[in-house]
């Protein structure tokens, strides 16, 4: 391997670790929510150890920029890994302040299971540990099923929001945990956003296409096997 | 298709008036008939010697003794001669032309009193008639050298104080050794700096560089400038009139100390000393012709070695 | 804390009155590579040739400051400079291999040395051209003359030929420039396998050529030394606006 060849490497291992951990903040979110609330130390460790790779990634990517003068699928690479890396950084923080805001709402099981949270939190599960695969898989598969289940998330993430407010005009008794749970849905949502932004860069780095800003229906992508 | 538009008025023709052509086919002409007369020339020297000689030209008239007072039999002491006189001259210009060959290119500083003291000498030396050799060989070699070695080895016996071998060869020697220096001089020109660069870069001294880099790459030209030396001595006469050549001997040298017969000498007695006109006249011509062949065989090769380097150097 | 190979303490080079190098104090780090960059006529390609002393053969120059490689000023006058030449190796912008064979190229350096013993001559030349990653390529032709070979092949191999001497030091002035875009990969990729072993200072006008190879850069400018440091650091946040011209390409 060239010396070239090996900072690459080393820049895809970086990625997968923060990948890993951002997956791993996203199932203790989750937990937090539909469960107990948990342990704040290790939460703490994690969000450290994420924003530090972040910082990484961006030095790695300026090094090769200035000193290796990357072109074609090398360049998509380092351009779609400072955006990535970005995006992870953002799911992270999302998912601490899921862990925060839980911790605030009263009732919250009854209303969780009222209000068919449980499915819609493991939706967003599933879609981070996917987008995490596709990072080393870079297949498109895997990205159109995830441009498609991040619209399916944020279609239900906005009934469920539409009902809780309809719940909250009746008995003003829960407006406070309401109020939360909506904000705690709101980042759940971002965070499947952020997800589906990933996807479209792995897009971006394989097809040298740039689909940021496009329809999904607009799209030509495989979802053939 | 397109038409293509044609042009009117042809740009590229002739504009200049005949005058021009007229001026430029009288160039050429002129090289051309010089050129001719020159190669006329040469032909007719040639044809005259050619024709006048051939009778007598044969593999018997280079190998076997003149007899009857040298108006019949052949050249073979003569060509021997000039053999042994050519080798001798060799032995001592070629390995001192090229050491010389050797300061001047390598060790000699830029605005060295001494390297330019030397080439001045070189070319001097190149152009001074031949005969001022001879008279330095007599003076010198012979009535100098020669004879104190005489007083020192012999007790004043006369053995090397006259005209023999080694005088007329060494005097020879100073004759050639510019065109000994001249060709290693360029032969060594042609190794570029970038060789000896490299060689001294690996941390060899000057003197292993010269000794297996540059020296190698100088042999052709020592080969060079050795031949035309050869031919040169073959041919030349006036350096040995008083130092070494005679013009009759019954057997050929047995010694450095003794004198020796040469073809082109040999010409000039047939020529101006001869007892019988008419015999001997188809013997000269005829010794005129191996002379001729030898030199000119000598300097083909020569020249050949020299496009070769040539041709390397680019 | 790094070792330090060389210390140059305000050289200056002239040739007869001009000064062309101007009081240069740098430190050149051991088994890294160092590039020296600068426009043309900087002065970078005189002082590579400072380290190895082979201003010397030009008869106009004069040489002042200290130049010490280890700790030794190798301008003292009690210095071999035969010796300096065999601590400290180079490799040239044209390629010069000698007219003979590949085997007796490499084998120079040692014959040189007195080495006359055959099975030890050949394990050099081995060892050399496995360094240089083109043994696989000319182990059966070794008896081939070297100027047969294409221009990338004669430089490798003139980059054995230095390394079967064994220096500590490698200098290189532009190697690549006169090689195709293959031939100079394979020798950056090489330089980057020798600095394990060995201290290695590079002249190149290709800046991206610089920012590939080296550890640490140098800029040069107008016989002066502008500006050192880490060639990351050169090449993302250089502190002098001259180098930060330079490498942007606004000037030179």
């Amino acid at each position: 391997m060239t010396h070239f060849e090996m900072e690459l490497e080393k820049l895809k291992d970086v990625i997968k670790k923060i990948g890993n951990l951002a997956v791993s903040q996203v199932g203790e979110s989750v937990k937090a929510l539909l469960f107990e609330p948990i342990e704040g130390k290790e939460v703490k460790k994690t969000e450290i150890k994420i924003d530090k790779l972040d910082v990484k990634i961006d030095e790695i990517c300026q090094s090769i920029f200035a000193l290796q003068q990357p072109v074609a699928s090398d360049l998509r690479f380092i351009m779609a890994s400072l955006q990535i890396s970005n995006e992870i950084e953002r799911i992270g923080d999302l998912a601490v302040s899921v862990i925060k805001r839980t911790k605030s709402i009263k009732e919250k099981h009854d209303l969780i299971a009222k209000f068919e949270i449980g499915d819609f939190a493991k939706e967003v599960e599933l879609i981070t540990t996917k987008t995490n695969e596709c990072l080393s898989t870079l297949d498109e598969k895997t990205i159109s099923e995830i441009l498609t289940l991040n619209i399916a998330i944020k279609s239900k993430g906005d009934a469920i929001i539409e009902h809780i407010i309809d719940e909250m005009k009746s008995h003003s008794k829960v407006v406070v945990s309401g109020t939360n749970l909506v904000i705690v849905l709101k980042h759940l949502e971002r965070i499947s956003d952020h997800s589906s932004n990933i996807a479209e860069y792995v897009y971006f780095m394989v097809n040298a296409k740039i689909i940021k800003h496009e329809k999904l229906e607009d799209l030509n992508i495989n979802k053939l096997e | 298709m397109e038409n293509t538009n044609t042009i009117s008025v042809n740009p590229f023709a002739k504009t200049s008036g005949k005058g021009k052509d007229i001026k430029e086919t009288a160039v050429v002409g002129i090289t051309q008939i010089a050129v001719l007369l020159i190669i006329a020339i040469l032909v007719v020297i040639l044809g005259i010697i050619i024709f006048q000689g051939r009778d007598k030209f044969s593999w018997e008239f280079i190998s076997s003794f003149p007899t009857d007072g040298m108006t019949k039999g052949g050249i073979f002491p003569a060509l021997i001669g000039t053999f042994i006189l050519v080798i001798v001259m060799s032995i001592a210009a070629v390995p001192f032309g090229t050491i010389t060959a050797i300061y001047l290119t390598e060790y000699a500083k830029e605005n060295s009193v001494f390297a330019a003291a030397v080439r001045f000498s070189i070319r001097t030396l190149a152009v001074v008639p031949s005969i001022i050799f001879g008279l330095f060989g007599l003076g010198f070699f012979i009535q100098f050298v020669g004879s104190g070695m005489d007083n020192a080895f012999n007790g004043g016996e006369l053995r090397w104080g006259q005209p023999n071998i080694l005088w007329a060869s060494l005097t020879m020697a100073l004759l050639t050794l510019p065109v000994i220096i001249v060709s290693v001089e360029e032969a060594l020109k042609t190794i570029p700096r970038e060789l000896r660069e490299a060689s001294l870069a690996l941390g060899a001294t000057k003197w292993q560089t010269i000794k297996k880099v540059v020296f190698p790459g100088s042999i052709s030209g020592i080969m060079t400038g050795t031949i035309l030396a050869v031919s040169r001595g073959a041919g030349e006469v006036a350096p040995i009139l008083f130092t070494g050549a005679a013009y009759y001997l019954a057997t050929l040298p047995g010694s450095l100390s003794d004198q020796f017969m040469n073809l082109g000498y040999h010409v000039y007695i047939m020529s101006t000393q001869s007892s019988d006109v008419e015999k001997t006249m188809p013997i000269q011509f005829a010794t005129t012709l191996v002379l001729l062949i030898l030199t000119l065989s000598l300097n083909l090769v020569a020249v050949v070695i020299r496009s070769r380097i040539r041709r390397k150097a680019k | 804390m790094r070792d330090i190979k060389i210390q140059v303490n305000d050289l200056s080079l002239y040739y007869g009155e001009k000064k062309a190098l101007n009081e240069i104090s740098m430190q050149i780090p051991a088994n890294k590579v160092t590039a020296l960059i600068g426009p043309s006529g900087c002065g970078k390609s005189t002082f590579l040739r400072c380290i190895n002393r082979m201003n010397d053969l030009i008869p106009s120059v004069k040489i002042t400051g200290e130049m010490l490689v280890e700790g030794v000023d190798i301008y003292d006058k009690n210095v071999d400079v035969v010796n300096i030449r065999k601590k400290i190796g180079m490799v040239f912008q044209k390629s010069n291999p000698f007219p003979k064979s590949i085997y007796e190229n490499v084998a120079y350096g040692p014959r040189i040395n007195g080495l006359k013993d055959k099975s030890q001559l050949d394990e050099i030349v081995e060892t050399s051209l496995r360094q240089a990653a083109i043994w696989e390529e000319f182990k059966d032709r070794l008896d081939d003359s070297a100027l047969g070979l294409s221009g990338g092949q004669q430089q490798r191999l003139c980059i054995a030929r230095t390394l079967a001497v064994s220096p500590d030091i490698i200098l290189m002035d532009e190697p690549a420039s006169a090689l195709d875009p293959i031939s100079t990969s394979k020798i950056e990729e090489l330089v980057h396998q020798l600095k394990e072993q060995y201290t290695i200072i590079i002249v190149t006008h290709n800046m991206q050529q610089a920012a590939r190879t080296s550890d640490h850069t140098a800029f040069f400018y107008m016989g002066e030394l502008i500006e050192m440091g880490k060639t990351n650091a050169i090449f993302t946040k250089p502190e002098k606006k001259q180098t930060e011209d330079y490498i942007t390409g606004r000037f030179g």
